[in-house]
């Protein structure tokens, strides 16, 4: 069962629909972990003085602002702290439009919305509204300290959410250099058979059809490698030395002991016990 | 609803549930018998819990079932029951452990169905000194807890021959575990180094029998040394505590005669004691683990 990130209401009109946000996407990027190559020892990062090479403890550790070369405005978490959106738990419905009017560039991450304890008729009613309507809800909220616009939309009998960039977080188009000028128009035999051969490979889009095959790949080559005992184990202790050291002293001691054994009660227990 | 029994003990109001649930299915072992097994082992097994941070392993739904370690002390706990705030492992975070003091508070979490308690080897208010050496004897495949005797009592011969007395209790599980009371000030450093030394010095001397490194595929047919115990953030079964088996049985004190006697007649089922066997054994014998309590000791130094 996912679990609520958060939990908050859809503000629409008069109207306040208590709701659980969930994830709609799981992950399925394959991580690693830093190792020594010679004994499996993980690999630890240190802060460190770009300076003088000092490592760095976190509570002697700002933020800065580069404002030109190498100077810096320092900026403390409490600042950037009453800065931030109220931390408000509505989801303020603001316009209907249709869905075919966003581009997908603007989307980000999606989201499920479900009605929390009691709000179950009013979740069906805005649900059932939007999906007669056909239309696409545009929302602000504020998740972990940032505003987000977002698109509230039908997906079966559930409503979902996906996060949007901003306007002013999107590239134009009129940005990018070197792309051909209108002028150059192709020609008629040609775009004929350029639209000839996209009908051909049209499809209904069936998500299925595609996989991740590199992640497939990379997963079978650690499964196979696991299961053939192809594993590097951590080291045991760092202080491996001394406890070699340790152990021939152990040795040492012990077997001097054996030369000149005493008559202890005990020791004699251990005699038998051999 | 679960159905609940009010109860006072010791001066304090517990609600205890459930007192019906079968815990351990082979033998009909319930949930009021752990209770009770605990309510009357408290006076042993209290000194042993006290002052230190408790993990308790929790079986809901009984010694078959699914488990999992709590350290967190539970946020629903009577206002009565201590507590000890303990830094976690590569973290600034906090854990606030339980402490069981007494035994309204033992049975508050043997209530929670924590069947097993897991005790750390330092006490809480000096979380980095352990007061012992543990070495967790564990067999592999093909090796009983008769091998263990054996190793348990190589592990002794070189204790005694620095003098140092060595109690041995099983584990309530499959194999033994020897403790060396230090209660003097020392370090993880120093006791993890040295068990580490002296489980890879037997293991050097009996390569048939005995491993000490942790890969378990190296464990076939030979006993364990876990050294990797003497840890401040590990924790080893109580003294006295259950365990989850098909039997009720509990990390019992042996002593070291009956190790030598059971490994010589190779009788292993006198290494091990349910419930029951374990109270008539300390009506008989007192409480044989408890030097491990104050004997002070100090672990050799070889001039390093």
């Amino acid at each position: 069962m996912p679990r609520p990130i958060w939990s908050g209401a859809i503000s629409f009109g008069l109207v306040n629909i208590p709701i659980k946000l969930y994830s709609a996407v799981k992950k399925k990027s394959i991580s690693f972990h830093q190792l020594r190559r010679n004994d499996g020892c993980r690999i630890r990062l240190k802060k460190v003085c770009s300076t003088d090479g000092e490592e760095v403890e976190k509570e002697n550790i700002v933020k800065g602002y580069e404002v030109s070369p190498d100077r810096y405005v320092i900026v403390s978490s409490d600042e950037l702290q009453s800065l931030s959106p109220k931390a408000s738990r509505n989801i303020e419905i603001e316009d209907f439009v249709e869905l075919s009017q966003i581009d997908p560039l603007y989307f980000e991450q999606s989201f499920y919305l479900v009605p929390d304890k009691g709000a179950a008729k009013a979740y069906t009613l805005l649900l059932t509204a939007m999906r007669t309507s056909g239309k696409t809800a545009i929302a602000r909220f504020v998740l972990r300290n940032k505003e987000y616009l977002s698109a509230i939309r039908p997906i079966n009998n559930a409503l979902s959410l996906s996060t949007m960039h901003f306007t002013d977080e999107i590239i134009a188009v009129a940005e990018l250099e070197s792309l051909p000028e209108d002028t150059a128009e192709p020609a008629k035999r040609e775009l004929a058979m350029a639209e000839q051969l996209i009908q051909s490979l049209t499809a209904d889009f069936e998500p299925e059809k595609y996989r991740n095959e590199y992640q497939e790949k990379v997963m079978n080559l650690i499964e196979s490698k696991a299961e053939g005992q192809e594993i590097v184990a951590k080291p045991e202790v760092n202080e491996g030395g001394r406890v070699i050291d340790l152990m021939a002293a152990l040795e040492a001691s012990l077997s001097a002991a054996k030369k000149k054994p005493t008559a202890a009660k005990s020791g004699r227990k251990k005699a038998r016990a051999q | 609803m679960p159905n609940k029994t009010l109860v006072r003990i010791d001066g304090q109001q517990l609600t205890l549930s459930n007192l019906d649930k079968v815990f351990y299915p082979a033998t009909g072992f319930t949930k009021g018998d752990m209770l009770e097994y605990y309510a009357e082992v408290a006076p042993a097994i209290l000194p042993h819990l006290s002052a230190r941070p408790v993990t308790l392993k929790r079986y809901p739904g009984g010694a078959n079932d699914e488990f999992f370690y709590q350290k967190e002390c539970p946020a629903h706990r009577p206002s009565w029951l201590a507590t000890a705030k303990m830094r976690r492992k590569s973290s600034a975070e906090a854990t606030n452990f339980c402490l069981l003091e007494d035994r309204p508070s033992l049975l508050w979490a043997v209530n929670l169905a924590a069947l097993e308690l897991h005790t750390s080897l330092a006490l809480a208010n000096d979380a980095a000194t352990p007061t012992v050496v543990v070495f967790d004897l564990d067999p592999g495949p093909g090796v009983t807890i008769l091998d263990c005797a054996e190793v348990a009592l190589w592990v002794r011969q070189i204790f005694d021959h620095y003098g140092l007395q060595a109690f041995p209790k099983t584990s309530g599980s499959k194999g033994l575990q020897v403790y060396i009371p230090l209660n003097t000030p020392t370090d993880y450093t120093e006791t993890k180094t040295f068990a580490h030394a002296l489980a890879r010095f037997l293991e050097k001397k009996h390569p048939d029998k005995v491993v000490s490194n942790m890969r378990k595929t190296l464990r076939n047919g030979k006993v364990f040394i876990d050294w990797s115990q003497n840890n401040m953030h590990k924790t080893t079964v109580c003294v006295y505590s259950l365990r989850a088996k098909d039997q009720p049985q509990a990390s019992t004190p042996l002593g070291w005669d009956e190790v030598i006697t059971s490994r010589k007649k190779g009788t292993a089922e006198a290494l091990g004691f349910n419930a029951d066997q374990v109270l008539q054994r300390l009506k008989k014998y007192g409480d044989l683990f408890k030097p491990v309590l104050d004997l002070r000791q100090k672990l050799p130094e070889f001039g390093s």
